[in-house]
């Protein structure tokens, strides 16, 4: 029987890595043969992760990857060690609950900051000539909260969906380069949930948004799949999409 | 190497399979070991599209969808034959062209009948207890038209958008029997349905001005078939999944 979603000789970069999602997605990748390395801020995590794979098909590197300054040095650094890659998945940034009153310029600029600016600098590096393969493709973790009203949740919500918008926006930009760029609208997670939990103080029993996914409560590694199938030759047409994987959440 | 998405003696019906998209998803189900049944009008292009599958434990039926009061009982025959169903992909799609000064109510009702109708039967019978399999998956084949405007496409768009907004209910409605329900949104795949279209059109085709990606392959299609049918995608319900070159979001 043939694999279609076959990773073999794919070179890809996993930013944000040492989330619950970010290791369902490495792991996800080393069982399809892929070349993985992992990026995040945190060291340690990365290590842990490390030790319980294969060394010869993973690696990491670990920089500050929401402070602008250290992006561009950091990812022609890893050009330098790996050479050009056929794939990035950013899955960093963060949530946040906050409510409106508390909805300062700084707390918005620094979802911003996480969940947007680096995408677009990571991306924006790591496109130059040289250091992306033609074919290659891009996938940012997104949130459903990009196209649902969620309460206390105005800075996470609007960073989701301006970082759709720039999908949008590179996905026709980079087609010149035969580079596709997607993201995945995520519903809840089983880590977010946990995250949130301790943000909210919530009982998720009574917890009204739990119950709109039909399907139940998503585990990092069904995000996973969709990201190894975006990543692969199987998608060649697809680009510019913001895909729902929300367990029938947004309906 | 992991498989991630697989078939392994999965009974999958396809209408619409002897052409374009819904042979090129019989084809690549077989290579991934799906017990077949397809479905068209058309026998010989049937037995053709027989001919190109992998693996055996396929079988055929020719039946015109637009008798829509007769689908139950060859439902009936299909899973006596071929057994319960663990996917449907739903391919039939007539397309039509036809300025508003010609679109008849009875143009319209004849497009909906094959198009949404058929669909909204099929998976009234195959949805009824002792007919599927835990985990049965529906994918239906859309269009850009259902969300994008056309000239002269109004009854096909809007034949296309009911789909969507009927997978987008059934999900919900069916959730609790564990069944899913996608959409793929193709925009111009390399079909014979498109060459035909492409003659009417002289050969100037301007949805592949925003299509960047260029023409699609109906195998592009039938590999986002293959995702949302197989439970590599078992969260996923409900959607539309464009594979459009980048058109919509362009």
């Amino acid at each position: 029987m043939i694999n279609t979603m076959d990773l073999t000789n794919k070179k890809i970069l996993v930013v944000g890595a040492s989330s619950e999602t970010g290791e369902a997605i490495v792991n996800q990748l080393l069982g399809l043969s892929a070349f993985v390395v992992m990026l995040d801020h945190v060291e340690e995590k990365l290590v842990n992760i490390a030790n319980k794979y294969n060394l010869n098909k993973l690696a990491f590197n670990c920089f500050n990857i929401y402070n602008n300054q250290e992006i561009e040095k950091g990812i022609k650094h890893l050009n330098t060690l790996y050479g050009p890659f056929d794939g990035l998945v950013f899955c960093g940034g963060k949530g946040g609950v906050r409510p409106l009153q508390l909805t300062k310029n700084s707390f918005i600029h620094d979802m911003m900051n996480d969940n947007l600016y680096s995408f677009v600098e990571i991306a924006r590096c790591i496109t130059k000539k040289g250091c992306f393969n033609n074919g290659g493709s891009i996938v940012a973790i997104s949130s459903v909260s990009s196209i649902k009203g969620l309460k206390s949740k105005i800075a996470y919500s609007a960073s989701k969906a301006a970082l759709d918008a720039s999908v949008r926006g590179m996905a026709s930009e980079l087609s010149d380069k035969k580079i596709r760029v997607n993201s995945i609208l995520k519903g809840w997670v089983t880590s977010d949930m946990k995250l949130d939990f301790i943000q909210d103080n919530m009982e998720l029993s009574k917890n009204e948004d739990f119950a709109k996914q039909i399907l139940g409560v998503i585990e990092p590694n069904e995000i996973a799949n969709t990201v190894c199938f975006l990543l692969s030759d199987l998608t060649k047409t697809i680009t510019g999409t913001a895909i729902l994987h929300d367990g029938g959440y947004s309906l | 190497m992991k498989h991630l998405i697989s078939f392994e003696d999965k009974v999958i019906l396809i209408t619409g399979a002897s052409a374009g998209i819904g042979q090129a998803t019989a084809i690549l189900l077989s290579n991934l070991g799906a017990k077949l049944i397809l479905l068209a009008t058309n026998e010989e292009k049937l037995i053709n599209t027989m001919e190109l599958l992998s693996g055996g434990g396929h079988h055929y039926f020719c039946y015109n969808l637009a008798n829509l009061e007769n689908i139950e009982s060859k439902i009936k025959e299909i899973i006596n034959i071929g057994g319960k169903i663990d996917g449907f992909v739903n391919c039939v799609g007539v397309r039509s062209r036809r300025p508003i000064s010609l679109l008849t109510p009875k143009e319209i009702r004849n497009l909906m009948d094959i198009n949404f109708g058929s669909f909204i039967e099929i998976v009234r019978c195959i949805t009824k207890k002792g007919n599927f399999n835990s985990g049965l998956s529906i994918v239906g084949v859309s269009s850009i038209a259902a969300q994008a405007g056309g000239v002269s496409v109004t009854a096909y768009a809007a034949s296309k958008a009911a789909v969507e907004s009927a997978v987008r209910c059934l999900s919900k409605e069916l959730a609790p029997k564990n069944i899913r329900l996608n959409t793929v949104v193709p925009a111009q795949i390399n079909t014979p349905e498109y060459a035909n279209l492409l003659n009417m059109n002289g050969g100037v085709d301007n949805v592949l001005n925003r299509q960047y990606l260029g023409l699609g392959e109906a195998v592009d299609v039938a590999n986002a078939i293959a995702f949302l049918l197989s439970p590599a995608s078992k969260f996923i319900t409900g959607i539309s999944l464009p594979v459009d070159g980048g058109y919509l979001s362009s």
